[in-house]
């Protein structure tokens, strides 16, 4: 080669080399984008496993590790999956169903040997969500789940509200091609609307079930062959109709459908008002007698009814309901419950046993190490014929009870916004129809306000194991464990 | 004319290659074998089928292109064929790019022919054509480009053993550019140098590995057609500069 030629060529490398520093430079930002919530590629790897992130190949080690685990999962071995899945998810932070999963075992699957949930892993379970939905911030599906475990594993209305709302009105959902394109399912939008009902924000709720009903109306319109779409948009339809039943019978006069079904049949989904409209007069001498004794089992003036005059609504009068339980220890660790309860078959009494000190942790990184000397049962009981009450058996899992706090909170809650329709048709969305002489406690920092009913007894681990017996001397003020209890749990943002 | 003649006559031996062909037939298999993952969710086994394909793509790819990189020119010096090559009128030049254009021929059709298997068994698993997914085979190719520049280069001085160690050494530190990227930031300014150099002056592999966005279409990036324009670019360029300096080391080897 000619010394001039070589010359020119090392010349050329210049201008060639800034250029390729240029373009790398201008395509970081796309990388970093790309890899947004991604660990180092090692991300605690096994040796087995560590080649293919060294090669640029993380997703697909995060598919072969999740094979992995789900082979974990049908042979049972629960604690085997989680670290596989803190490492999938460092791996490929865009795999939505490892996140939710994964949150899943960690708030259902790990149990006592009586099938109750080790609660201590709920707080890790919504860490692991809320970074999901962090690393994937356009997509609804695991604001969703945050909203379903919050409505079904720990009853936290408010939060479960906060997660839906977000899915509704600020997330997308994916097109045929995966692409965030089309609106969220319209589920989310049920969902949205039984959350608020579950909030006592029963007027909120009903706009939410018209505005699903408009969007599915408008779906049908679209494509009006689609069964699924009309049957979505009759549920919501009947949904609408049935909480603007309930909420005119509840609070407004009482109607009972059972009876007048066959003259009643339907409620105007703009006024509210059954049809036809006298539908909830008193029609008889009978009914009367009913709603007479009504107001007098619980001591309150009857007041003025005739045949052809409205009924008062369903919440009034108060319903009285002698809430009340003993609990034994009647062996080391187990708890034998003995509970009355004057309300229909089916409502369920919430128990709650766990540390003095022991508060709802907020994590600021997602962990699946759990304080194990922590102890906190929670189980909830049937009423049948009036009482209710069974053992608890916490002497076999003493990883998950370990009861090495000196003293406990021994809890007994009824709340009536998440208790089930036919109990609500009677005491209200919040309990405006339930009263009780003893265990009344009012959240009146919700609003609405929920009347709730709540025992307390702080207990002390002599107790636990029988060394003293548990008295209504131990009674703990309801209001003072709420104040207790809050300390540590900051609310959602109020929307 | 010369250039390509030498290219295709190293296409035509290449293929010929029992070694390559294995590894061809293997990563198909292995493709074909994808949608066995199918017990996930709908949405996992895609996932779990997509990655796989573009991992096994990537996989073999990575082992073709190195061992047609190391190979194409050493061979040639050892069989002494070279001479016969370079006593006509051909510029050692034209040699070095001839060899470079051959070994990319080859890395195309493997890469291509995997690429057709794993749409193909996408069309079948997911019952629609996948066409995004014909990126990320085109984005192992353009990988595969530079890579075979990297090691053509080193092959002008380096023995075939050597070779392999660095070309693959040089792709899994290419591999960590996020890593290198992070480590601009660092406050050490010992580790932001070093950092800045491996991550401008080391070819960096990791740009072509856009799974994330395949595999999972919810993640977002602003200007998708940009970004892999600029990737190209990059290959090209970058792959442009090893040759120069690969054929300025060649022309001054004694061989």
């Amino acid at each position: 080669m000619h010394p001039a030629t070589r010359r020119k060529l090392l010349l050329a490398l210049v201008p060639l080399f800034v250029a390729v520093v240029l373009l790398q430079a201008r395509i970081d930002p796309f990388v970093a984008e790309l890899h947004k919530g991604s660990r180092t590629p090692f991300a605690g790897l096994t040796t087995e496993f560590i080649l293919g992130p060294l090669l640029g190949m993380q997703q697909a080690v995060a598919g072969l590790l999740w094979v992995r685990a789900d082979e974990f999962f049908h042979e049972g071995d629960y604690d085997a999956i989680l670290p596989m899945v803190r490492m999938v998810t460092w791996l490929d932070p865009h795999n939505l169903d490892v996140y939710i999963t994964g949150a899943w075992h960690l708030a259902y699957n790990f149990t006592d040997s009586s099938e109750r949930s080790d609660r201590r892993y709920i707080p890790a379970a919504q860490k692991l969500l809320e970074e999901g939905d962090a690393n994937n911030p356009g997509v609804y599906d695991i604001a969703f789940e945050l909203g379903w475990e919050n409505t079904d594993k720990i009853k936290d209305y408010q939060r479960a509200y906060h997660w839906y709302r977000i899915c509704a009105y600020e997330r997308k959902g994916a097109d045929e091609r995966g692409e965030l394109t089309k609106p969220v399912p319209m589920f989310v939008w049920h969902q949205l609307a039984h959350s608020l009902v579950r909030l006592g924000r029963i007027d909120e709720s009903i706009e939410v079930w018209r505005k699903a009903l408009a969007m599915s109306n408008e779906l049908v319109r679209q494509d009006p062959k689609d069964f699924s779409k009309r049957n979505v948009r009759d549920s919501e339809r009947h949904n609408l109709e049935l909480t603007l039943k309930r909420k005119f019978s509840r609070y407004t006069h009482e109607v009972d459908w059972s009876i007048d079904g066959k003259r009643t049949k339907s409620i105007d989904p703009y006024t509210g008002q059954p049809t036809p409209a006298d539908a909830y007069l008193f029609l008889s001498e009978d009914d009367i007698r009913q709603k007479r004794e009504q107001f007098t089992n619980v001591g309150e003036p009857v007041p003025p009814m005739s045949v052809g005059s409205p009924r008062p609504p369903a919440v009034v009068p108060k319903w009285e309901t002698a809430f009340d339980v003993r609990p034994t220890f009647v062996e080391d660790k187990v708890l034998d419950l003995k509970g009355q309860f004057n309300v229909g078959d089916g409502a369920r009494v919430t128990i709650r046993l766990h540390d003095e000190n022991w508060r709802p942790p907020q994590l600021k990184a997602f962990t699946f190490d759990i304080d194990q000397s922590v102890t906190l049962m929670q189980d909830q009981h049937s009423v049948r014929q009036g009482t209710w009450g069974r053992k608890i058996d916490m002497s076999k899992d003493p990883k998950m009870y370990s009861f090495k706090s000196e003293r406990y909170f021994l809890v007994f809650e009824f709340d009536p916004r998440g208790t089930s329709p036919f109990i609500q048709d009677r005491f209200g969305w919040s309990g405006e129809g339930m009263t009780d002489r003893k265990y009344l406690y009012v959240e009146s920092d919700k609003n609405p306000p929920n009347r709730i009913l709540r025992k307390v007894y702080r207990i002390t681990r002599a107790q636990v194991f029988r060394r003293a017996p548990i008295t209504e001397a131990d009674v703990f003020p309801a209001a003072e464990y709420a104040r207790l209890q809050k300390q540590a749990s900051p609310p959602p943002p109020a929307q | 004319m010369v250039t390509l003649a030498i290219a295709k006559q190293t296409l035509e031996d290449m293929l010929r290659r029992k070694i390559l062909l294995i590894l061809l037939i293997v990563a198909v298999a292995m493709i074909a074998l994808g949608p066995s993952v199918g017990f996930l969710s709908p949405r996992e086994s895609s996932a779990v089928l997509r990655s796989l394909g573009l991992a096994v793509i990537l996989l073999a790819g990575l082992l073709i292109t190195v061992l047609t990189g190391i190979q194409v020119i050493p061979t040639e010096i050892e069989r002494r064929t070279i001479y016969t090559v370079l006593s006509k009128p051909v510029q050692r030049y034209e040699f070095v790019l001839g060899k470079f254009l051959g070994g990319l021929f080859t890395v195309f059709v493997m890469v291509a022919s995997m690429g057709i298997v794993f749409l193909g068994v996408l069309r079948y698993q997911e019952g629609r054509f996948a066409p995004e997914m014909a990126q990320g085979v085109m984005m192992t190719f353009f990988q595969m480009t530079l890579l075979g520049a990297l090691a053509i280069f080193f092959s002008t001085f380096a023995t075939p053993v050597v070779n392999f160690f660095l070309s693959f050494g040089l792709f899994i530190v290419g591999n960590l550019s996020s890593v290198t990227e992070s480590l601009l930031q660092n406050k050490n300014v010992a580790t932001r140098l070093v950092a800045t150099l491996v991550h401008y002056a080391i070819p960096n592999f990791g740009n072509f590995n856009i799974q994330n966005k395949l595999i999972h279409p919810q993640v977002v990036i602003k200007n998708m057609n940009v970004f892999i324009m600029q990737n190209i670019a990059y290959a090209i360029i970058y792959a442009a500069v090893l040759l120069i300096l690969a054929i300025i080391v060649f022309d001054r080897r004694e061989v």
